[in-house]
């Protein structure tokens, strides 16, 4: 493992995250909204990079999650607390259901079938519109409050969602370094041989689809809290394509790398669109240029860099020794 | 009857469904490349389609000009871009495709605009036929009668033919192709130009009957994927079975639940995945 993936060091990225966003933006619901896409982009990377499965449909939980938050305050005004309890519990469920479904193929079958469910629940949501409220979505969700107060200030939202994100992180960063994440790891490494040696490999990817589902799910809640409004473009397919695509620029090999490209993603989106409507060209290349030479994402710059730092500081000593 | 009129509209949506999946389904059995800018294709082929039309172009001409210049393009991507990520890891192929599909899908929006159009039903097909008491549109029918024939013509080529059999041994072991001689590039840059093509076509063929918007894309991609899954990749017979079946179905709930209609596409895919994973037909 790289000096730098290790879970204190990641731990400390998190945090120093969290403290710095609010220096280096403007906008307090740009900033909010990095740290609920990372922690659902980690949640992704927990599949791709932890257990190799490629899923397309991370949107499914991430729309559940809106709706959940937009029909439960909005209809029988639930508080907060139970509706994301609630948000995390449908999330782990409908994750069991879709994974049990999607695993049952392996490989590209299994992306297909991912986003295949995606959208599956994208017409659902849009068919069963008395519910999600169709094309309209749900609005006037409110922001939660803490001891009377609400929490409609730009940065007072951040600070709750930044507590759930650390939280979720630190979460993760146990999960992928326990007996259960390094089995899944062997899962992605080879899965017929942890199959031979007794491992419910099924079993495995449906909690690791579980798990994901629930903060992904959790995510969604707390977006639609953020914005106000539970659309029905947080269910379609371009939400799940933004997730995959955000884990897969910022990098499989580490939690971090999925907070970065969750940022990464966000600002450029930020900057570009107000520039250029039509941004997502520059996207398009910017998939094939990452695709083409930047594999392993950004968290690969930092490694590099990192490593060509360590290797010029220790650098005369080493060569000695080599000759 | 409404019944039997929308299974004959069924026929003709499923057909147009089987030649996507079809192209997608020759590309991933030689390449083992899963292009999800599949739906691109399909998109590049209805929009050059409308453009053509448009300018005047009668559609008999649009129809194969524009199948022709989405084979073009996609061989031109393949032999410039595609070939050099083939040894990379699937995450790639879908990063680089859907990277792909997102400019194709802008490119269309900067072009034509973002709200997309239709395409008039075209000259000496603009009648109906009447069946029983229900009219029947002749475009539709002319769609079912050129897929059939494409059907028929594509199973000739790829089981009865050296052209098909030099595909089919390529899939089984494009390794052993290359110590025979064959310039595995070229034919990989032929087939890829070819189910793209094929993608492009049922886009034009389709064009006229749905219309063309920038978004169509996606949609057409998730329905190609579905028609696999369920066929089984790699069947033929399969793709044709399934994507007949999901014409039908879509068409027969068009008049029992219209706000279900695209919804039960899915949930029959959930279904036969639930019953048998490796799809109707498919053999691993």
């Amino acid at each position: 493992m790289h000096i730098l993936d290790t879970a204190k060091v990641q731990i400390c990225l998190a945090l120093a995250t969290v403290l710095l966003l609010p220096f280096v933006l403007n906008s307090g619901i740009l900033a909010t909204e990095i740290l609920i896409y990372a922690m659902v982009v980690a949640a992704c990377n927990l599949l791709l990079g932890y257990t190799g499965l490629l899923s397309f449909g991370q949107g499914i939980f991430f729309g559940l999650g809106t709706y959940v938050a937009g029909v439960l305050t909005t209809r029988w005004a639930v508080p907060i607390p139970l509706v994301l309890l609630v948000a995390v519990v449908l999330g782990g469920l409908v994750a069991t259901a879709v994974g049990w479904f999607s695993i049952r193929r392996q490989g590209v079958y299994f992306v297909m079938l991912t986003l295949a469910f995606a959208q599956m629940f994208y017409f659902l949501a849009y068919t069963f519109s008395d519910i999600t409220g169709g094309d309209n979505g749900l609005l006037g969700v409110p922001r939660p409050q803490i001891m009377g107060h609400v929490l409609d200030g730009p940065w007072g939202y951040y600070s709750f969602v930044a507590i759930f994100f650390l939280v979720i992180f630190a979460v993760l960063l146990v999960v992928t370094r326990s007996t259960f994440g390094r089995t899944l790891l062997a899962i992605r490494e080879n899965e017929g041989r942890a199959a031979a040696i007794g491992f419910p490999v099924r079993l495995f990817k449906i909690e690791a689809f579980a798990i994901s589902g629930a903060i992904t799910a959790l995510g969604g809640a707390l977006h639609a809290l953020l914005i106000g409004i539970a659309p029905l473009e947080s269910i379609n397919y371009h939400t799940s394509e933004m997730i995959l695509v955000m884990t897969i620029i910022g990098g499989s090999t580490s939690l971090f790398g999925s907070v970065m490209g969750a940022g990464f993603y966000l600002l450029l989106s930020d900057t570009l669109s107000v520039i250029w409507p039509r941004w997502l060209l520059l996207l398009g290349l910017v998939l094939v240029t990452v695709a083409l030479f930047f594999q392993r994402g950004l968290w690969g710059l930092v490694e590099r860099g990192w490593d060509a730092f360590a290797e010029r500081r220790k650098g005369p000593q080493k060569e000695a020794g080599d000759v | 009857m409404i019944y039997l009129f929308q299974i004959l509209n069924g026929i003709g949506l499923g057909m147009l469904y089987f030649l996507l999946a079809a192209g997608l389904s020759i590309i991933f059995g030689l390449l083992q490349f899963v292009n999800f800018a599949h739906g691109a294709f399909y998109l590049l082929g209805a929009y050059l389609t409308y453009d053509l039309v448009e300018r005047g172009v009668s559609f008999w001409i649009a129809l194969p000009v524009a199948t022709l210049i989405v084979a073009i393009v996609a061989g031109a991507i393949e032999a410039l871009l595609l070939h050099r990520i083939y040894k990379l890891p699937h995450t790639f192929h879908i990063l680089v495709t859907v990277g792909i599909a997102l400019v194709f899908q802008e490119l269309a929006i900067i072009i034509w605009g973002p709200i997309g159009g239709s395409v008039p039903t075209p000259d000496g097909l603009g009648g109906v036929v009447m069946l029983g008491n229900f009219v029947y549109p002749q475009y539709r029918l002319f769609t079912i009668a050129v897929t059939a024939v494409l059907a028929g013509g594509l199973w000739w080529l790829l089981e009865g033919t050296r052209v098909g059999a030099i595909v089919r041994a390529g899939s089984e072991s494009a390794s052993n192709m290359a110590l025979l001689g064959y310039n595995t590039m070229r034919i990989n840059t032929a087939v890829f130009a070819f189910g793209a093509g094929l993608a492009g076509l049922a886009g034009a063929l389709a064009a006229p009957i749905r219309g063309v918007e920038p978004f169509m894309g996606a949609e057409a991609l998730s329905v190609a994927f579905v028609v696999v899954v369920i066929g089984g990749m790699g069947s033929y017979t399969g793709a044709l079975a399934a994507g007949l079946m999901i014409g039908i179905i879509q068409s027969l709930m068009t008049t029992i639940w219209p706000q279900g209609a695209q919804l039960f596409i899915y949930i029959a895919m959930a279904a036969v995945i639930a019953i048998r994973p490796r799809g109707l037909l498919g053999r691993v």
